[in-house]
């Protein structure tokens, strides 16, 4: 689940955690009241301060998705199921936007990019 | 909250060319505080004044609160150090340099010591001397942490190693800052790992400290931008300029590097009649290589 | 402190264990050695003659073991942290002074082994021996003696290789100079004589060197 967290991106690494957890919440990898790793068995394998995956921790129970219990770990919320599905969208949304933004840097045009989409789509269901 | 370790105004000298000067720092207790620098920069001697074996000339080393080095018995009992050169007598065994250390600190966790003998797969019955490199940093960094002082200070602790032994020290190294909240001061050239775990982030050439910065301003505070229509002297800027060149191919611009970027400094370069075309990310080594380019020149960085 | 002093014996005993069992064993059987012609009963006043110059002579060991376990026992000591230029020792939660009298101690605990082996084989030949009339055996004032040159040779020694490179360069550097001003004096004809006064100061005088000279006697009259 946090493989590949890279230090050199400018994206902050406790953001780049709690991405990863509330994708795998949004996706059900993540169960309700499931354990998330404890701060020092995260930090350790990552290889990273702890500080920062406090901060990750922190930053997702601000936004509702986890509850941090003082001497027992971090567990995930019950989830109101319309909540999953809207966070679902949300990276979806994200997914599209790298893409577009990819594109134009490349230079593929977005009539290109749809008729890419709609190949790939095609070619999966046969 | 109190700093860690706090030099103040710190002056030394080495011979007739070596010389640190006006130095100042400050690590924050329970911070992991990267200390970078080329060879040769004045690193150790820094590390060797804060440990009370060099005496400086002039200025205040405070350690764990105490003055340095006057204080040094009491502060080393706090104090984890693992040096860049392997300090152990090479004619004793692992069991044998583990056991002397325990005798020297009161506060010594033995299941921590053997625990770590088996995480890092070392003999106790080998002499120290037969050890490969790898296994006598492990070794080094064990005794370190078995004291269970507050304050680590490690000198290079994975340099020449290979990545697995590095893996397994900065692991180690990770879980006893969550256990302990001990303050960590780290000084390495192997940026990328420092970018992983340091909180704050210091550089150090030529015996003067060039920057002390927490880690996330430094990296992210740091880019290079393309720039047109820029006039020749500019008066107190938001950020800080560190190098300043055209482009290839004249209309192309000026390249510029600065620090303590915010995104809304665009708003400057509109006020001075010029544009910004490009904001590129630089990861910490390319901004630490620029922070070096523009200090050795003398230059607008300062 | 106690820990600390065992964590230092340890070590210090690791470092220097040939040279104090094989010290031991010397010492040992040095008096054995002196006395081994005084079994035979059939000794006259000749024979006393003849055994005492065998003590003298086998005497003439005792100083010099003292001077080379004083002298090993203090390179021992130091050895390893010169090796790693003090920067174990210096790290170390204890003032060097209280380091350095730990490893003093050590060393001189260790050198307890010798001392007693010269009592033992001193006291067992000389009640083994049967002497010639007129002589007795000194086996206490013997190993005093002993203990107080062991004790000597190791200060000095100690003083030396437990100092900076910078000081032991100082004391050769008094020694060459002396031997410089000696040497140019010679060529000048001055009638100077400064080993004799430098023998004279340390070695007669009544200053602790003074142990080392003279005869070392397990028997005498």
């Amino acid at each position: 689940m946090f493989h590949g967290i890279d230090p050199r991106t400018p994206i902050p690494l406790y953001v780049q955690i709690a991405e990863r957890v509330r994708l795998a919440i949004a996706t059900g990898a993540l169960g309700s009241a499931a354990p998330l790793p404890s701060v020092r068995q995260l930090a350790s394998e990552l290889r990273i301060n702890p500080a920062t995956v406090i901060q990750a921790y922190r930053d997702l129970e601000a936004q509702g998705f986890v509850e941090i219990r003082h001497g027992a770990g971090t567990f995930v919320r019950e989830l109101a199921p319309g909540r999953r599905a809207r966070e679902r969208s949300h990276q979806a949304v994200a997914l599209v936007r790298k893409l577009l933004a990819e594109a134009r840097r490349s230079g593929v045009s977005v009539a290109e990019l749809q008729r890419a989409l709609e190949t790939e789509l095609g070619a999966k269901a046969t | 909250m109190s700093d860690a370790i706090h030099i103040e105004r710190l002056h030394y000298r080495a011979g007739k060319t070596f010389e640190i000067q006006e130095l100042d720092l400050h690590v924050p207790s329970g911070s992991i505080y990267g200390f970078l620098g080329p060879n040769g920069s004045g690193k150790t001697t820094t590390i060797r004044l804060i440990l009370g074996l060099l005496r400086p000339l002039s200025g205040r080393i405070t350690v764990l609160g105490l003055p340095m080095p006057e204080q040094h018995a009491r502060v080393l009992a706090q104090i984890g150090y693992v040096p860049e050169q392997p300090h152990l007598d090479t004619t004793l065994t692992v069991r044998e340099l583990i056991d002397f250390q325990a005798a020297f600190y009161p506060r010594w966790d033995r299941a921590r010591a053997a625990e770590l003998v088996e995480r890092f797969e070392l003999d106790g019955e080998h002499l120290f001397g037969r050890l490969s490199k790898g296994q006598k940093a492990k070794l080094m960094i064990l005794l370190a942490l078995a004291q269970r002082g507050d304050l680590l200070v490690l000198d290079e602790p994975t340099d020449g190693l290979d990545p697995v032994v590095r893996r397994d020290i900065l692991s180690a190294l990770v879980t006893y800052v969550s256990e302990h909240g001990a303050t960590i001061f780290i000084s390495s050239h192997l940026v990328h790992e420092l970018e992983r775990v340091c909180d704050w982030v210091a550089v150090m050439d030529e015996g003067r400290l060039i920057t002390e910065a927490p880690m996330e301003k430094l990296k992210h505070g740091t880019k290079r931008l393309v720039v047109t229509g820029a006039p020749a002297e500019i008066v107190n800027p938001p950020f800080r300029l560190l190098t300043r060149e055209s482009a290839n191919g004249g209309g192309a611009g000026e390249n510029w590097v600065v620090g303590d970027w915010e995104p809304g400094m665009t708003s400057y370069f509109e006020s001075v009649g010029a544009a910004v075309r490009d904001v590129i990310d630089l990861d910490l080594e390319d901004g630490f290589v620029e922070l070096l380019r523009s200090f050795r020149k003398g230059g607008a960085g300062r | 402190m106690i820990a600390m002093f065992r964590a230092v014996l340890y070590t210090q005993w690791k470092w220097s264990r040939l040279i104090v069992v094989l010290g031991t064993v010397a010492a040992f059987a040095i008096p054995l050695l002196s006395l081994q012609g005084a079994a035979r009963a059939d000794r006259g006043a000749l024979q006393a003659q003849e055994l005492l110059r065998a003590v003298q002579s086998w005497g003439t060991l005792y100083p010099l073991l003292a001077t080379a376990l004083g002298l090993l026992m203090a390179i021992a000591a130091w050895a390893a942290d010169h090796r790693g230029r003090h920067i174990h020792a210096l790290t170390l939660p204890i003032e060097r002074w209280r380091y350095v009298l730990l490893r003093f101690g050590a060393g001189f605990v260790l050198l307890a082994a010798p001392i007693v082996a010269v009592l033992i084989g001193s006291s067992l030949a000389a009640l083994t021996a049967t002497l010639p009339p007129g002589l007795q055996s000194y086996p206490i004032a013997l190993v005093v003696r002993f203990a107080f040159a062991v004790f000597v040779a190791y200060a000095v020694f100690f003083a030396v290789s437990a100092g900076t490179a910078r000081t032991a360069g100082i004391i050769l550097g008094v020694i060459a100079a002396l031997i410089l001003v000696q040497v140019v004096a010679s060529i000048a004809n001055l009638d100077l004589n400064l080993m004799n006064v430098a023998q004279t100061v340390l070695l007669l005088g009544p200053g602790p060197l003074a142990v080392f000279t003279g005869r070392w006697m397990l028997v005498d009259v």
